[in-house]
């Protein structure tokens, strides 16, 4: 993990900072240079509302390497108010309990480590809406 | 404009084994594929292409082509390296197809290699995840086998189905790859052994997706006429990154305009076709591609599957060397095996019974299938 990345992505992360085009108006997350559906460089800086709904969940058992810690995980597709769909862990809820059609809101949870003195990146997650 | 025809000659073909091959590297996989090619005679290539995913973020030999190309013993040859995720083998296809149409080159050799067995699974399945959205989809504990499990479920929920019907494809391509003794998973795979398998992240099971593993496919292409497999089509199309347009959609529209794209340059259909080597990585992407090329309609390629309709015998056989779930993934070689295992079963040359139609369809995915790589191989 370096941390230079972790620091570039803090907007998106840590605020769901994304973009909205300046010129034909579509929102990207995370945030666009360029809009993909008009070319347009005209970014404006968008913070979506974190409110959305859970359109499909998974329970993970076996995770990627610096997943391990948070086996087992509910790992869903989150569709947000604005329109967009975001993959993302669930968290504050019982793996069992997660399922599509939930209504979620963005909390700020740990994602990952670097070993035991190594950097923490925190970042979003979704808890049931009212639990965060 | 109208499209150049395409009539490129598959004049040699080589494989190894699909293992975990301890005593085996990535160059020396290679080499052992690419030099089978070279042993079945004929003039030595003008140009090497090599098709790898993971070996850079492995650590493994980066420039892979130059070093295989030491290795064979051909020094003043073009060498080029693809990496196009699991895409890469089929793209490797590609990049040759266009050197020898382009007429820069007259015989091009492509290998395949990827070599698994020296890492973890966690590691592995973390590499393969940065051939997702490495910002913010492997960064968030996202890999393709997670992005298998959400679609198999909603796939599951949407359509209305119980969940043993994906033993279907897994059990086409252990019958298949059964008889083929090159195969990791070389035997049959009942319906119990299926429903014990072990659950990697709901409803998904180990026995869901294909067991990575070490191999390397080769092929010898030219533009020289004759006798045996040629590539009639080709077609390679991008769609939307991410793992939640197939998710939500249930469908992969890059895998449907590139099977038509290149059915359409080899004047052909679907209907044409005696047999399929389709990306089945995991069951979920096997079921959406089989869709999406025509194989059956949305909704209903597990029933078809349930029914028989692609076991070998049939009019549209799937897997004919097992696929990915039985012979073995390797995944950067993978559209090269493909290509192998079709033009053999086209040949009469692997014991796999197919009707008398003389094409074939290849296709591979890449980053969970945003790029659909297509070919279509007919027998003369």
């Amino acid at each position: 993990m370096q941390i230079a990345k972790s620091w570039r992505r803090q907007p998106a992360n840590l605020r769901l900072e994304g973009t909205r085009c300046g010129d034909c108006g579509r929102l990207s997350f995370p945030a666009a240079l360029r809009c993909s559906a008009c070319g347009s460089t005209r970014a404006q800086e968008f913070r979506f509302c974190g409110r959305g709904e859970v359109l499909a969940v998974t329970v993970v058992y076996e995770a990627p390497r610096d997943f391990a810690e948070h086996v087992p995980y509910p790992a869903a597709i989150v569709r947000l108010e604005e329109g967009i769909d975001l993959p993302a862990m669930l968290t504050d809820i019982d793996p069992a309990d997660a399922h599509p059609g939930l209504q979620v809101t963005m909390c700020t949870r740990r994602i990952a480590a670097q070993g035991d003195a190594g950097p923490i990146v925190y970042a979003y997650k979704f808890a049931p809406a009212g639990e965060c | 404009m109208t499209e150049q025809p395409i009539n490129i000659r598959v004049a040699a073909a080589g494989r190894t084994r699909s293992a975990e091959e301890w005593e085996l590297g990535l160059v020396d996989l290679a080499v052992l594929a690419g030099g089978e090619v070279l042993d079945a005679g004929g003039q030595p290539p003008d140009a090497i292409i090599t098709a790898n995913a993971l070996g850079d973020a492995l650590g493994d030999q980066r420039n892979l082509a130059l070093h295989a190309a030491d290795r064979l013993g051909l020094h003043g040859v073009e060498t080029l390296c693809v990496s196009c995720d699991e895409a890469s083998g089929g793209s490797a296809i590609r990049q040759a197809i266009a050197l020898l149409l382009s007429g820069f080159h007259q015989r091009v050799l492509v290998i395949g290699a990827e070599k698994t067995s020296d890492a973890l699974p966690d590691q592995l399945e973390a590499v393969r995840a940065t051939g997702l959205d490495a910002a913010q989809e492997a960064s968030f504990g996202f890999s393709p086998t997670v992005a298998a499990a959400l679609g198999m479920g909603r796939y599951l929920e949407h359509h209305g189905l119980a969940r043993e019907l994906f033993y279907h494809p897994a059990r086409i391509a252990h019958a298949h790859g059964a008889k083929n003794r090159l195969g990791i998973f070389a035997w049959p795979l009942t319906v119990e052994q299926y429903l014990k398998s072990p659950v990697v992240a709901t409803p998904l099971t180990v026995c869901d997706n294909a067991p990575l593993c070490d191999g390397a496919a080769a092929v010898m292409l030219t533009r020289e006429p004759g006798p045996g497999v040629h590539i009639t089509g080709s077609a390679s199309v991008c769609a939307r990154r991410g793992i939640s347009a197939p998710v939500v959609d249930l469908s992969l529209p890059a895998a449907r305009e590139s099977a038509r794209a290149a059915l359409a340059r080899a004047g052909l259909t679907a209907a044409d076709m005696a047999c399929f080597e389709l990306h089945d990585s995991s069951s979920f992407l096997a079921v959406l591609s089989m869709e999406a090329v025509g194989l059956a309609p949305e909704g209903r390629a597990l029933l078809d599957a349930q029914q028989g309709a692609f076991d070998e015998g049939g009019q549209s056989v799937l897997w004919v060397g097992g696929g990915h779930k039985s012979r073995g993934h390797a995944p950067g070689a993978g559209g090269v095996f493909q290509l192998v295992e079709a033009a053999l079963a086209l040949q009469g040359r692997l014991d796999v019974r197919l009707s008398k139609k003389e094409h074939a369809l290849v296709q591979c995915l890449g980053s969970f299938g945003a790029l659909a790589v297509t070919h279509v191989l007919t027998v003369r």
